[in-house]
């Protein structure tokens, strides 16, 4: 019963009983990677699938993120290797001259709930560190926010300075006025307006 | 003329005061600008880092210099109004980069959208002055395409104008095209909006752009919005305290730029959409705010913003109709002196809408109709008439009536007032279609206000060598 326990607990965002199944797991010799994968990571598979149907609301949604961390806090330590890592390295940021960093902190959010090891650079970032952080980080996907207009060429041109360098990492991109159009004609990888898309997007590049 | 739509005990908004000086005093504001930052230094004020502290006596020397009306010319003076007193002022969307068609198809705004909304905004009998960025045009370069909105608000209107301030360099440009009609501006001829950025901080160019203006005595909309729930508080209370410090910090920091300079002071606060994280701007929560605000602007005797004919839909439906109406009716009857996005927008301001723009444009003659002071002179009572015509009198013939009939009620240009076998036999008989047919008549019976051809030329002439730069 402890890994479904631990998804239960997830998705009630209750950090201490998360905690409490974690260690019972544990104790009972459940492989760890079980923990990760069908446990920590399944939990937050179901609260997508929730969100995206509207059952759950984005406060909700993020209480269970955190849950989730609380549970991987006690994980990392018995991981053998980094299996966050093995997942893959996202990268994401608000683009310069754009402070706004509501929808890119749920993307953050739910990337990091799906299992990936996501380094966010916060807002106001220009090319060059995206470049350097994609490249120190061996990156596999950036994600690019942008809500002004004034802002989103930034994201052309943060394209094609990551074609120039030849990094490997794929760009998604996203903000309210940006779209799927856009993204074609700025030859980025991808593009969601949501958050849960987001994060299929990324799988999908991944697998890829 | 007493327009109140809900009354506020002073106590309540005395509450909503205090607590933002407590936080102007304790938490600060931030303000990523060192231009602005040694002003504040230069006055004493405690700084830490980019972070602006404030003491009731800054926040209350500012409000004694800001005017409680001001007057905003137009090129053409017929045009031009005041600012702060009885009367409610409009002007269509500001910001949105999309236009929905009809078919609901959301395509990127060109230029030409721009002059098309600019040539129904002159030929408005609901607005009173134009955005500066009524469509975002995505076919030319985001770094000049100021120059080309001004441009053809300035040469296509001649009603009142905004500014832009989108950087330091936008609103250096708008002044000097500005300098081309006016020549020495020495009066308000020029509103620009200055958005904060929530929670208690401003972007460096909206700082910038606010300094340029100031230094000219240009009036400013200081406007302060949280999405609540998520940059902001989710209760009205929370949202309205820290909307209403960022506002203090900044109209506090254009009175000591230049002492006088003219503010519209605004706030907004919309829920988050807690299914998606997204904003949503036509709500009852954002229409409440609207009322607060404006009895704000009334408590600071500073003339108020707030929002306009707001929907979340996507097309002409009832939706887009009772969301645009409650936001709007709220802000009129609230006492609001201005409206930005009073005609046109969709989903949240995303995209702006020729056909929606005509519907409105129902919305704010209606509105304007409400407001008007109901007559109470002899002629209106009639009485010599009603005592003629007693009980079996046909009032349509009186030339009482006559008289009055074109100018009396609110006449709808869109709306219909048709009896049912008339309009089912109405070709076409959907409101945005017959929108479209109404903006294709609007526009061919354009035509262009008279200009000087000598600064006509001079304004085409600057645009071409800022582009060339």
């Amino acid at each position: 019963m402890a890994i479904p326990d631990i998804v239960n607990s997830v998705v009630a965002m209750d950090r201490i009983s998360v905690v409490e199944h974690i260690k019972a797991a544990m104790e009972n010799g459940i492989p760890i990677d079980d923990i990760l994968n069908k446990g920590l990571i399944q939990a937050m598979d179901v609260v997508g699938e929730k969100f995206s149907n509207g059952e759950v609301f984005v406060p909700e949604m993020l209480m269970a993120a955190k849950a989730m961390q609380t549970g991987l806090e006690i994980l990392k330590p018995h991981l053998t290797g980094d299996a966050l890592m093995e997942k893959g390295t996202v990268i994401i940021g608000t683009v310069k001259g754009d402070l706004h960093d509501i929808g890119k902190n749920l993307v953050s959010m739910m990337v990091e709930g799906a299992g990936f090891n996501v380094i966010d650079l916060g807002v106001d970032v220009d090319i060059d560190k995206f470049l350097s952080e994609a490249q120190t980080n061996d990156a596999d996907v950036v994600c690019l926010s942008a809500l002004l207009t004034t802002t989103m060429p930034t994201m052309a041109k943060a394209v094609e300075a990551f074609k120039e360098a030849g990094l490997k990492a794929k760009i998604i991109i996203g903000g309210a006025p940006v779209t799927d159009a856009y993204a074609k004609q700025i030859n980025a990888d991808g593009f969601s307006d949501n958050a849960p898309g987001a994060v299929e997007l990324i799988r999908k590049l991944m697998a890829a | 003329m007493n327009r109140v739509l809900f009354n506020f005990d002073n106590k309540i908004l005395d509450q909503i005061h205090n607590s933002s000086l407590e936080l102007l005093k304790e938490t600060g504001v931030r303000f990523p600008n060192k231009e602005a930052l040694d002003i504040f230094k230069l006055h004493g004020f405690k700084t830490h880092g980019d972070m602006v502290f404030f003491l009731w006596k800054d926040i209350e020397k500012a409000l004694t210099t800001v005017p409680e009306t001001f007057e905003l010319h137009a090129r053409n003076r017929d045009n031009s109004f005041v600012l702060g007193d009885d009367s409610y002022r409009m002007a269509p969307g500001y910001g949105p980069p999309f236009i929905i068609e009809n078919s609901g198809e959301m395509r990127p705004a060109m230029l030409d959208d721009t002059k098309k909304f600019c040539k129904l905004v002159q030929t408005s009998k609901a607005l009173d002055f134009n955005s500066s960025i009524v469509a975002q045009p995505n076919d030319v370069p985001a770094e000049t395409a100021h120059l080309d909105m001004l441009l053809s608000t300035m040469l296509l209107t001649d009603k009142p104008l905004m500014g832009s301030t989108s950087s330091k360099t936008c609103a250096q440009d708008s002044l000097e095209m500005a300098q081309i009609i006016w020549g020495n501006i020495d009066k308000p001829i020029m509103l620009n909006l200055v958005d904060s950025l929530s929670p208690l901080q401003y972007a460096e160019e909206m700082v910038d752009s606010l300094l340029v203006y100031s230094r000219a005595k240009q009036p400013l909309i200081i406007h302060s919005s949280c999405s609540m729930g998520s940059s902001g508080p989710i209760t009205l209370a929370g949202s309205l305290v820290i909307s209403n410090a960022c506002t203090l910090a900044g109209i506090c920091l254009t009175q000591l730029v230049n002492p006088g300079t003219p503010i519209v002071y605004g706030l907004g606060g919309s829920p988050t959409d807690m299914k998606t994280g997204g904003y949503v701007n036509a709500s009852p929560e954002d229409a409440k705010h609207t009322a607060i605000v404006t009895a704000l602007g009334k408590y600071y005797h500073i003339p108020c913003r707030s929002q306009g004919a707001l929907t979340e839909a996507f097309e002409l439906n009832y939706q887009a109709g009772m969301e645009s109406s409650m936001m709007l009716t709220t802000a009129a009857l609230s006492g609001a002196h201005v409206s930005l996005h009073a005609c046109g927008t969709y989903g949240s301001m995303l995209a702006m809408s020729f056909e929606k723009f005509l519907a409105d444009e129902d919305l704010c003659n209606a509105i304007k109709t409400l407001m008007k002071p109901v007559e109470f002179s002899e002629d209106a009572f009639a009485m010599d008439m009603i005592k003629k015509l007693g009980t079996s009198g046909n009032y349509l013939i009186e030339p009482h009536t006559a008289k009055r009939c074109r100018s009396e009620f609110y006449i709808p240009d869109l709306n219909i007032r048709a009896i049912h076998s008339k309009w089912l036999k109405m070709e076409p008989r959907q409101m945005d279609q017959r929108a479209s047919q109404l903006l294709e008549k609007r526009l061919s019976a354009y035509e262009k206000p008279d200009i000087d051809p000598s600064v006509e030329t001079e304004l085409i002439k600057y645009v071409e060598i800022k582009k060339g730069q």
